[in-house]
């Protein structure tokens, strides 16, 4: 009849941030509430039907993006995709230099060797990592054999006010999104990494380790396939009894990180690898409150400064610029968050620091630093 | 702020008109002008200069069920959210402002049905920052720019209440879709017009990016006086007329056929089944869904329709006495 009955999920979006436990509220109102819809839906049936806006009229539709289309050579056109060697998308970059050089999320890519760039004119090329910044989670790559390439032109953040509209990209760089700054701008502390388990000491048959008594929605144990009453072992390469270990093992890591980790399921050791994510993240959706995130950033915080937007992106256009009406960069997109959340590095936080580290790159001559 | 006591006659019609309106605009909608940069550039100058008007009246409400969000509506305090905020009437809520100074306020009555409700601040003699509420709900139409407030995720000093500007989706009868994204946190947060009057209030979304959902002011304007004495509206639709339990559509040969028959309804019981034509009401002849719609409601609970259908085929006529619409039996 309507979207309504189309959808998997719905969600009443009174949500209890950190705690979690509340999460029962929520889902009886997900039942309460898809009732009322299809109510709704009779009623609106029984009049005369609504007109529904077409999506091109939308905010991120054709006709509204119209709007941006000048901006092309200052946005989509610096813009460059990373990916995997089979030519699976991972993230998204910003053209810094015409001689090959662009900017990316780090923790998107650990290894630069698996992964190639692809420009918009379709041209691809290994890359090579020149600098990575953990703190900023940056890494400056160049792209080997390329020159001519249409870098970025820079503006400053430190104007921009809530509620101005931002510009930026999607789909690898195909594509131009409209949002705006949607809320102050500010540092944005860490919590560590996680892997999204609950854990318990006592273990069947005295095996030293410890036992998963709960994993979160869409976690990173999830992901790797770890199942409740899995014993884990051995945490990259160190043996655990302790939940406390644990913990600090995997929490002093960074979001994006691999690490090994072994374990008992039904008197059968196995190991697996997990790609850490921010502990943040993790505990907010334990429950999969955000269900309807598109996706978020394996790292979503630690930032020492962000521009927060609500440009509808997903996480694999992280790393690409974030202009203004006048096509000027003024950030790049870092992380996304949570379904109405994106957050940006400001050109100030990086740029001058990215500036020496190509410098450092170009003098001495590349002969020497080539692999 | 008081409601007149022929309201719900008059929201019917008003809606009924803009629905004419709608119609007679539906040639024009195709050419909607390609957005230009000047055209972003106003709406992104208009929201600035309303949001350090309409922003101070927001407010973020901690409940034991979680956080969510508010708005408030007059100087004396009293609040706008969501139903499934509070829950039920009577309950106190933990209320903080922008700056981050903490109040309580009390739960009045809601409306489950279309998950409207309303609160008091406990200081009454205090002014407080407030917005004005849109009493126009029809002009809300598919295609106007919005903006939303809202503290998703809960309350967080350092970033402030989060701001999303977009457009209105649609228009059904109690609720507002737009593509303002929302999320845990949002609900019961106000959605903006550009005069900075409150259209919305942020209650629950689907899946995509732009399936969000508002309530109305409909039914805070239907059942404002009802809330105010804490009541609990658990009935969509009372004094819309007397219940059949069908859903209609215009089939490919322009009839009027029944989509759907509710469970239980006086509908079903009479016989009348999914796929049957309605040919006339009371020997009035049936064209379209609107006159349909209008004649039921014209009936009281009670009250006996003569339904002339054509199933398979055949002409049958029926006689279905209208009832009170059911409670709602997920409580």
């Amino acid at each position: 009849m309507t979207s309504a009955e189309t959808c998997a999920r719905a969600s009443g979006i009174s949500n209890a941030s950190l705690e979690l436990r509340h999460s029962f509220t929520l889902r009886k109102f997900v039942i309460r509430h898809s009732a009322v819809l299809l109510l709704s839906s009779f009623f609106a049936l029984a009049d005369t039907p609504l007109p529904t806006l077409p999506p091109e009229q939308r905010t991120n539709g054709k006709q509204t993006l119209s709007a941006v289309s000048p901006l092309k050579p200052l946005t989509l056109d610096c813009t460059a995709r990373i990916e995997s060697v089979l030519g699976r998308p991972i993230c998204t970059a910003t053209i810094v230099g015409a001689d090959g050089y662009v900017l990316t999320k780090a923790s998107e890519v650990p290894d630069l060797d698996k992964a190639r760039v692809r420009f918009a004119d379709d041209r691809t090329a290994a890359l090579r990592e020149v600098h990575r910044e953990a703190r900023l989670d940056l890494v400056l790559a160049q792209a080997v054999g390329i020159t001519g390439l249409p870098a970025v032109s820079l503006g400053a953040s430190k104007p921009l006010t809530l509620g101005q509209w931002l510009c930026s990209t999607t789909d690898a760089g195909k594509e131009p999104r409209i949002g705006i700054v949607s809320a102050a701008r500010r540092a944005i502390p860490g919590t560590g990494a996680a892997l999204g388990i609950r854990m318990d000491e006592k273990t069947p048959k005295e095996v030293k380790g410890v036992r998963i008594i709960g994993i979160a929605s869409e976690s990173p144990a999830e992901i790797a396939g770890l199942q409740e009453n899995d014993v884990l072992l051995n945490i990259a390469g160190e043996a655990v009894a302790q939940y406390r270990r644990v913990h600090e093992l995997v929490n002093k890591r960074q979001p994006g990180e691999v690490i090994e980790v072994r374990y008992l399921r039904k008197d059968k050791e196995e190991t697996c690898r997990v790609r850490l994510a921010s502990r943040t993240k993790v505990l907010q959706n334990w429950e999969g409150e955000d269900f309807a995130n598109g996706g978020i950033s394996l790292r979503s915080d630690n930032f020492p400064e962000v521009l927060q937007h609500d440009i509808p992106l997903y996480p694999s256009d992280m790393g690409g610029p974030v202009t203004t009406l006048e096509g000027k960069v003024v950030g790049l997109n870092i992380a996304r968050v949570d379904r109405v959340t994106t957050f940006a590095l400001p050109v100030e936080a990086f740029w001058t620091e990215a500036q020496q580290w190509i410098k450092a790159d170009r003098h001495p001559p590349k002969a020497v630093l080539v692999k | 702020m008081q409601t007149r006591p022929s309201f719900r006659l008059i929201l019917i019609s008003i809606l009924l008109a803009g629905q004419v309106r709608g119609e007679e605009q539906r040639p024009r909608a195709p050419k909607a002008p390609q957005t230009d940069l000047a055209t972003l550039r106003r709406i992104q100058t208009d929201v600035q200069k309303l949001l350090p008007q309409v922003r101070p009246a927001l407010v973020a409400i901690q409940t034991g069920g979680g956080t969510a969000s508010g708005v408030i509506i007059s100087a004396d305090g009293l609040l706008l959210t969501a139903a499934h905020v509070p829950g039920d009437p009577g309950k106190d809520m933990r209320v903080i402002l922008e700056d981050g100074s903490v109040t309580t306020a009390k739960s009045l009555g809601l409306d489950k049905t279309t998950d409207a409700a309303l609160a008091q601040l406990k200081q009454r003699e205090k002014p407080w920052p407030f917005v004005k509420l849109s009493r126009e709900v029809i002009k809300a139409q598919p295609g106007e720019w919005c903006f939303a407030l809202g503290h998703p995720g809960g309350f967080d000093k350092s970033r402030g209440p989060v701001l999303r500007v977009g457009k209105i989706i649609k228009q059904t009868a109690n609720s507002l879709h737009t593509d303002c994204v929302l999320m845990g946190g949002d609900s019961g947060g106000p959605l903006f017009n550009f005069t900075g009057e409150v259209i919305g209030i942020h209650s629950q979304i689907w899946e995509n990016r732009d399936q969000n959902v508002h309530v109305s002011m409909a039914p805070f304007l239907r059942s404002w006086e009802a809330m105010q004495k804490s009541q609990v509206i658990k009935i969509w639709g009372v004094g819309a007329g007397g219940y059949l339990g069908v859903a209609t559509v215009m089939s490919d040969d322009v009839e009027l056929e029944v989509a759907d028959v509710i469970d239980d309804s006086p509908a079903q019981k009479a016989g009348v089944r999914a796929g049957d034509v309605i040919l006339s009401v009371n020997d009035d002849a049936m064209t379209d869904q609107q006159q349909f719609t209008a004649t039921v409601r014209s009936k009281a609970a009670g009250d006996t329709l003569k339904i002339k259908l054509r199933s398979g085929g055949k002409e049958r006529e029926l006689a279905v006495k209208l009832a009170q619409k059911p409670q709602e039996d997920s409580e």
